[in-house]
């Protein structure tokens, strides 16, 4: 159902004229997930992040971004991995999601990917995290990129006390 | 946004101000100040609420406007007379124009008859009075009605020369004639050009155009009506019926005053020889255009120009620097300053960028300071000397920006006159309010934040400070008490006192009361001072009766909480029987704030220092343990909670323990929290940045600042530590 409904959200998008849509690709491990180019920011190296108290594992803290306070997302963590251990080669993804910028750390960044809308496949209905966290895959060069759902990955980091 | 929203929004804004500046004029009005330069100024903002309401189709808001308008000029011309009925009615009138202006600002659509009582008192007020005194009263306005001109003899027609007076002097009367059009004479095709030259053939004319109302450039109407004739004229023949027959034409049209001069003594008549020096008509209003100046320089008597009939008319001239120097900066407009040239109008978000961007450069400017070694030094000496000037100009800049972002708190003291007037007339008390300092300037977001606390103090001040009139006599003080608000800078801070002269604050009766509810322990000895101050305590209220204005227990803890949201602190002291003085500490600008920087586990945390109240090490502190373990630190006879920061934020700490810190700090209503930290770093000035633009609130984290290495550092929330403390341990 959300795969649906994001769908027409993406065909709103810029990429709506040419039923084509860019994608940034990173990887976590050897899986490659994508993010429309649109919403991204920023790409910077991981540099540290002050830690935020009672919040999720996957909430790695705060960033300094030219004077704004930006919140930085585990992706791994998110996945329910473990959290990642960064080094320097780590990769910050700076976003935008509504009106608030947001950055989630990627083990690396591998590509700009055009892809075909029609060739979005809905995630397949069984384990919750995915459905949660995806709102669609796609193929491209034969291996699967799965389109993360930035809303999802944002929601309900703040721990209930 | 559409350009007609953009308009629109310009146009509320403009609104809003123009609202506040009506305020103002009348409670100067009120005050005993009939200038005309007030009355004129509230004339021009009616007179531009309505019009842009016309131009965007709010006829509710027009029609009103309207009457009020139409009121005010019969008030301006002396045809109204205003009486302290009349004031009251154009005050309660304001608020009724906000409640419109509102309305179209948010789509509302009021009841068809909202104002129509108002309305129909202008109406009434307008046509009970209009009739009778028009003709007299036209003389008298020529003193109340501030008028800016200079006599200045002017050659209408040289076919009617002045010469023409004849030499039977005795027989000679002075007519003072004032004309005013109306828009409607020239719509039908009148020219007052022709009128006067019909009058001078009754004798020997002078005319004087009074141009005050000649509105600035950008604000002039092709078809407006700014323009006002004064006529002087010296005849042998002329009587008002005579003069009356020369604007027949225009009758009702225009307004028509006619009045005979007594005892004017004219020096014999010299027929003037050189008439082509007298300037046209024509050109004066040309250059008096041009220039923008309502009034062609000079005294009379500069111009070359035949005494006689000049000399006549100059008693008429009013004194001038009187009223201007009254008149407020808005409406000194009129005194030829160009207007809209002395500010623009600039979106905050944009100021805020900007002040974002100098916090940042700011940082940089002082890592590049840090940089400087003493090898860098030796070596790059240019290099040193251009960060030591980058240093400067950016400090100029940071205050600089400041000031932008600085306005005067009169914005807020303006409400208050009302708020005591109202009060005043609920209770039945005579209350004057005295303001001081009104043009002291603090950070806009600490004024809007200002209004609702200092509101609430002024409110409690004319409830429960000011007593009724009886008891005010009966104790020997006059029967008018005073509230006195007052605002001056000291040092960082900005203090905002309000004080009173009333009975002061019954102390055996806030005791009693803080007992009852067991605000404070039965066997506690309190001072004085801090009885005073238990009226902050939450859940306060000393009113036996609760009455509609104030003492609903929400209030006074209210004021404490916002103040101390935006910085600043309360502080109140009392004498019994004489008065009570509440005095608000704030903060210069929210965007700075002085912190004691403190480690937790490994990472960087501010501590506000306005709510520290002194450190102790660990190893040195007084501890005593509870049943749950918890522990509690022992200071000065007092018990006070202790929260480990690093177990509250769940971070491991690797400092023993006898090397830690513990920050004594204060919280709401003099309640006391010990946070325990790893280290204490120092103390510095931070810019505070909000986590929730980009993240969410997190509970015991008030915000997050950039320190001078460019990592966040993260503000201790103490308030909410307290509270959540305390369920904590309920659970």
């Amino acid at each position: 159902m959300e795969a649906l409904d994001m769908r027409d959200d993406y065909q709103d998008g810029a990429a709506a004229a040419q039923n084509t849509l860019q994608l940034i690709a990173f990887s976590i491990d050897e899986q490659v997930y994508g993010v429309e180019i649109t919403t991204v920011r920023e790409i910077r190296a991981w540099n540290g992040a002050t830690p935020l108290p009672n919040t999720r594992e996957y909430v790695r803290g705060v960033i300094n971004l030219r004077g704004t306070i930006v919140p930085i997302f585990d992706l791994r963590a998110r996945f329910g991995d473990g959290k990642t251990n960064p080094t320097k080669n780590h990769v910050v993804v700076v976003m935008s999601v509504g009106d608030k910028w947001i950055g989630i750390l990627v083990d690396a960044v591998s590509d700009i990917l055009t892809v075909s809308k029609d060739d979005i496949h809905n995630v397949p209905e069984g384990n919750s995290i995915d459905t949660e966290l995806l709102n669609g895959i796609v193929t491209h060069d034969s291996r699967m990129v799965g389109l993360i759902d930035l809303q999802a990955v944002v929601a309900g980091a703040k721990l209930d006390s | 946004m559409s350009d007609l929203d953009e308009f629109k929004a310009t146009y509320f804004d403009e609104c809003s101000e123009l609202l506040l500046e009506l305020e103002e004029q009348f409670i100067a009005i009120q005050d005993g100040d009939r200038s005309a330069d007030r009355l004129n100024a509230v004339f021009r903002a009616i007179h531009s609420i309505k019009g842009g309401g016309g131009a965007f189709g709010f006829d509710g808001l027009v029609k009103f406007a309207h009457s009020f308008e139409t009121l005010l000029d019969y008030v301006r011309d002396g045809r109204v007379e205003l009486t302290e009925d009349v004031i009251t009615l154009c005050i309660r009138s304001i608020d009724l124009v906000a409640d419109f202006v509102g309305a179209a600002r948010d789509g509302i659509t009021l009841a068809p008859d909202y104002g129509a009582t108002e309305k129909a008192s202008f109406d009434a007020l307008a046509r009970g009075e209009a009739g009778g005194s028009a003709g007299s009263a036209a003389g008298d306005d020529l003193d109340e009605f501030d008028i800016d001109f200079t006599p200045v003899a002017v050659n209408l027609d040289a076919s009617a020369p002045l010469s023409a007076v004849g030499s039977s002097q005795e027989d000679l009367t002075v007519w003072q004639v004032t004309f005013k059009p109306f828009s409607s004479l020239y719509e039908r095709a009148n020219d007052p050009l022709l009128l006067f030259r019909e009058l001078a053939l009754l004798g020997d004319s002078t005319v004087h155009a009074e141009l005050t109302q000649l509105p600035s450039l950008g604000q002039f109407e092709p078809f407006g009506v700014y323009c006002t004739w004064m006529i002087e004229l010296v005849s042998d023949k002329a009587n008002e019926e005579a003069i009356r027959e020369v604007f027949e034409f225009v009758d009702g049209d225009c307004e028509i005053g006619i009045e005979k001069r007594e005892g004017v003594t004219l020096a014999p008549a010299v027929a003037p020889s050189d008439d082509d020096d007298l300037p046209s008509f024509a050109d004066l209003a040309e250059q008096a255009k041009a220039e923008r100046k309502f009034v062609p320089t000079g005294e009379p008597d500069d111009l070359e120009s035949p005494a006689p009939a000049v000399a006549a008319v100059k008693p008429l001239t009013p004194a001038r620097p009187a009223v201007a120097s009254e008149a407020g900066e808005e409406s000194s407009t009129s005194s030829g300053r160009p207007a809209g040239m002395q500010s623009i109008r600039v979106d905050l978000d944009k100021v805020d960028r900007v002040v974002n961007m100098v916090g940042e450069l700011v940082i940089t400017q002082s890592m590049l300071t840090q940089q400087m070694d003493d090898a860098i030094r030796d070596r790059y000496q240019e290099l040193v000397r251009g960060v030591e000037v980058l240093a400067q100009t950016t400090r100029g800049l940071q205050d600089a920006v400041m000031a932008i972002r600085a306005q005067p708190v009169k914005s807020v003291f303006s409400r208050m006159p009302r708020l005591v007037r109202e009060l005043a007339s609920k209770t039945g008390k005579k209350i004057k309010l005295e303001t001081i300092g009104e043009n002291t300037e603090i950070d806009k977001t600490i004024i809007e934040q200002l209004s609702d606390p200092l509101t609430h103090m002024v409110r409690n001040s004319a409830d429960h400070g000011v007593e009724g009139i009886e008891k005010r006599l009966a104790a020997g003080k006059p029967e008018t008490g005073t509230i006195r608000l007052s605002a001056e800078q000291a040092g960082g801070n900005i203090l905002i006192i309000v004080e009173d002269d009333g009975q002061g604050i019954n102390r055996e009766r806030v005791l009693e009361i803080a007992r009852e509810r067991g605000v404070v322990a039965p066997d506690q000895q309190l001072t004085d001072e801090q009885i005073d101050n238990l009226i902050f305590a939450p859940g306060f209220s000393t009113a036996s009766e609760v009455s509609d204005i104030s003492g609903r227990g929400v209030g006074m803890d209210v004021v404490l909480s916002n103040i101390k949201k935006i910085g600043g602190s309360v502080h109140v002291r009392s004498w019994t029987g004489k008065g009570t003085r509440m005095t608000l500490r704030l903060p210069l600008t929210l965007a700075v704030l002085d912190v004691m920087l403190v480690k937790v586990a490994t990472s960087p945390y501010v501590i506000p220092l306005s709510s520290i109240v002194e450190t102790i090490q660990n190893s040195r502190a007084d501890f005593g343990y509870m049943p749950s373990g918890g522990r509690v630190l022992q200071v000065r006879g007092e018990y006070v909670q202790v929260v480990d920061l690093a177990q509250r934020f769940e971070m491991s700490s690797d400092q023993s323990e006898d090397n830690r810190f513990v920050v004594l700090c204060e919280a709401e209503g003099n309640s006391k929290i010990a946070l325990i930290v790893d280290d204490i770093i120092g103390q510095q000035q931070v810019v505070i940045k909000s986590l929730e633009e980009n993240f969410e609130r997190i509970d015991g984290i008030a915000g997050g600042t950039i320190l001078g290495d460019g990592n966040v550092a993260l503000i201790v929330d103490v308030q909410s530590l307290k509270v959540d403390s305390a369920h904590q341990n309920a659970a």
